[in-house]
C-alpha cells in the first residue's frame, strides 16, 4: 500500500492505494467518477479512458495510479463548468457526435488536449488526432464535424476560452 | 487486467537512485517504468510480474533533446511527442521525426519514450529500427558509475533481447555529427494507420558534392528476427544519384535477400512486396532530404 495525493478535477484526494491499482480503477471505483469508461485494458488501444495528466491526453488504463501521485487529472466531470458544458461538449450534441456515448469521455478529453495545441485543424488532422479513440456506432463522421465546429467557436470566442 | 501483486513502487530522483534501488532487487524482480506503453501491456498479461517498479519520470538526467557541435543526444525519457514537434532535428535524422510521428496515437506518443522503445526492442517496432539506421548509440550507466556506449549494431540482439545487462539503466540515446548532405527517412505500413509496422524501412544517405552516394544505411523492422541492416540494399545504392531506378533496384535486393516469415498480418511475399513499395517511397524521401529539398 501506499499513500498517494492526487488532484482530480481540481480538488485533492489522499487515498492509500495498492501498488497495482490502475489509475483508471483509482478513478472510478475509488473516486465514484465512472464517466471514464474501460473498453480494452489489456493493449491500450481504445482510448476509452483517456484523461488528462497534467493537461495532456493519456490512457488511465496504462498507467499505475501511484505514477499520478502528485500530479493533477482531469476527466470528462471536469470538462464542464458551473453546470455549462464546454465547447466541445455542445458541438458534439449539436452535431450528434455520439450515439452509445461509450467512446465519448474519451474523445472528449483527447481532442479537448488536441484542440489546445491546434486551434484550427483540418479534416486529416482531427482524423489522425483520433487514431487513438475506436468508436464503434457513429463511424467518426459526425465526430469530425463536432470536432471541427467546436475548433470554430473556441476561434470566435477566444479570450473567452472553452 | 491486472498487473499481479507489485510490493514496492519507487520514484528514484536521480539515475544513482534508481540504479541503487534496482541493486536492491533480484535481477529481473524490479523494472524500470518510463512511459509504461509496453511494460503496463506486459504487467497486465503478467508476462512481467515485478515486485519492484522504478518509476523514472523524476530523473532529470534522463530527459531532454541537447546538442553538441552537430551530434545529438535524446535523453532516454524524451517522449515520442517531443521528438515529433522538435523542428531542430538537423535533415540528417528526420528518420526520427517519421517514426515518432506516427508510434501509435497521440495518446501513446504522449507517454511513450524513446528508451523505453529501444529498450524493449519489440520486433514490429518504430524507433529500434529508425536508431539502427541512423547509426545510433546508447549510452548505458551501471551502479558502480561506469557508463558505456554500445552501438546500435550491437545493441539490437534480437526480439526484445538487447545488450542492456540487467543491472544498467539507459541514460541517452545519441547520434554522431552528421557529414554535409546527408538526409534519412522512415515510413512503416501497418494494418491501420499508425500501426505496429507489418514492415518499417528507415534509409540513410550521404551524397558528396556532386549528389552522388556515399554513404547508405537502411534498417527493417517487422522481420521475425528483430530489427536488421539490409546490407544488400545499401551496396546497391553507393555511387548512385538517388533516382527512381536506381532506389528500385536496392529495393528489389533487399526484398529478394531478407528472410520474411507469414503471419496472421501479411505472409512473407507480400512482405516483399511492402519492402518494395514502402522502401521505395522512403528511399526517394531521404535523398530529396540530402539534397536539401
Ligand atoms: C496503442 C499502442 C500503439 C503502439 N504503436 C506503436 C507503433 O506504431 N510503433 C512502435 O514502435 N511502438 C508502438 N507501441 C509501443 C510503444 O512504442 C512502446 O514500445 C514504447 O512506448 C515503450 O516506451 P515506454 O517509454 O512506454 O517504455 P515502458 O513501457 O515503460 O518500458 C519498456 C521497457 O523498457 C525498459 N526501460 C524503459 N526505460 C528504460 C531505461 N531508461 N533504462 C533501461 N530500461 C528501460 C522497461 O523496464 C521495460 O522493460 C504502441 C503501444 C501502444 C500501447
Ligand atoms: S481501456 Fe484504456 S485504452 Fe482501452
Ligand atoms: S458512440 Fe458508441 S462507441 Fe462511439
Amino acid at each position: 500500500m501506499k499513500t498517494i495525493s492526487v488532484t482530480v478535477n481540481g480538488s485533492v484526494f489522499e487515498e492509500d492505494v495498492p501498488e497495482r491499482l490502475l489509475l483508471v480503477d483509482f478513478l472510478r471505483d475509488r473516486l465514484a467518477l465512472t464517466g471514464t469508461h474501460v473498453g480494452c485494458t489489456h493493449e491500450g488501444v481504445c482510448g476509452a479512458c483517456t484523461v488528462h495528466l497534467d493537461g495532456e491526453a493519456v490512457k488511465s488504463c496504462m498507467m499505475l495510479a501511484v505514477q499520478a501521485d502528485g500530479h493533477a487529472v482531469t476527466t470528462v466531470e471536469g470538462l464542464a463548468r458551473d453546470d455549462r458544458l464546454s465547447a466541445l461538449q455542445e458541438a458534439f450534441a449539436r452535431h450528434h457526435g455520439l450515439q452509445c456515448g461509450y467512446c465519448t469521455p474519451g474523445i472528449l478529453m483527447n481532442m479537448t488536449d488536441f484542440l489546445t495545441g491546434n486551434p484550427d485543424p483540418s479534416e486529416d488532422e482531427i482524423r489522425h488526432g483520433l487514431i487513438g479513440n475506436l468508436c464503434r456506432c457513429t463511424g467518426y463522421v459526425h465526430i469530425v464535424r463536432a470536432v471541427k465546429d467546436a475548433a470554430r467557436v473556441l476561434r470566435e470566442n477566444t479570450g473567452g476560452a472553452r | 487486467m491486472y498487473p499481479a501483486r507489485i510490493e514496492h513502487y519507487e520514484r528514484p530522483q536521480s539515475v544513482a537512485e534508481a540504479l541503487a534501488a534496482l541493486g536492491r532487487f533480484e535481477p529481473g524482480d524490479a523494472i524500470f517504468l518510463a512511459g509504461g506503453m509496453s511494460a503496463m501491456q506486459a504487467m497486465k498479461s503478467r508476462m512481467l510480474q515485478p515486485r519492484c517498479v522504478i518509476d523514472l519520470q523524476d530523473v532529470a538526467e534522463l530527459q531532454g533533446v541537447t546538442r553538441e557541435h552537430g551530434a545529438l543526444r535524446l535523453g532516454a525519457m524524451t517522449r515520442y511527442a517531443a521528438i515529433a514537434a522538435d523542428a531542430a532535428i538537423p535533415s540528417a535524422y528526420q528518420a526520427l521525426r517519421d517514426a515518432a510521428a506516427h508510434v501509435g496515437d497521440r495518446q501513446v506518443r504522449n507517454r511513450g519514450t524513446i528508451g523505453g522503445s529501444v529498450s524493449w526492442n519489440y520486433v514490429a517496432s518504430c524507433m529500434p529500427a529508425t536508431v539502427l539506421g541512423l547509426r545510433g548509440a546508447m549510452l548505458l550507466a551501471a551502479a558502480d558509475g561506469s557508463t558505456r556506449r554500445v552501438v546500435a549494431d550491437d545493441f539490437f540482439l534480437g526480439p526484445l533481447e538487447t545488450a542492456r545487462r540487467d543491472d544498467e539503466i539507459l541514460l541517452a540515446v545519441e547520434f554522431p555529427a552528421p557529414p554535409a548532405h546527408c538526409g534519412s527517412a522512415y515510413a512503416k505500413w501497418g494494418l491501420i494507420k499508425d500501426a505496429l509496422p507489418v514492415v518499417g524501412i528507415c534509409v540513410m544517405v550521404g551524397l558528396d558534392d556532386d549528389d552522388k552516394c556515399v554513404s547508405a544505411r537502411i534498417a527493417l523492422s517487422g522481420l521475425a528476427d528483430g530489427c536488421q541492416r539490409a546490407s544488400a540494399g545499401e551496396a546497391s545504392l553507393l555511387d548512385s544519384e538517388g533516382d527512381e531506378q536506381a532506389i528500385a533496384v536496392a529495393m528489389d535486393a533487399i526484398a529478394e535477400s531478407v528472410e520474411t516469415q507469414s503471419d496472421q498480418s501479411a505472409d512473407a511475399d507480400y512482405r516483399r512486396q511492402l519492402i518494395r513499395s514502402v522502401g521505395r517511397e522512403v528511399a526517394a524521401r531521404a535523398f530529396a532530404r540530402a539534397r536539401g529539398q
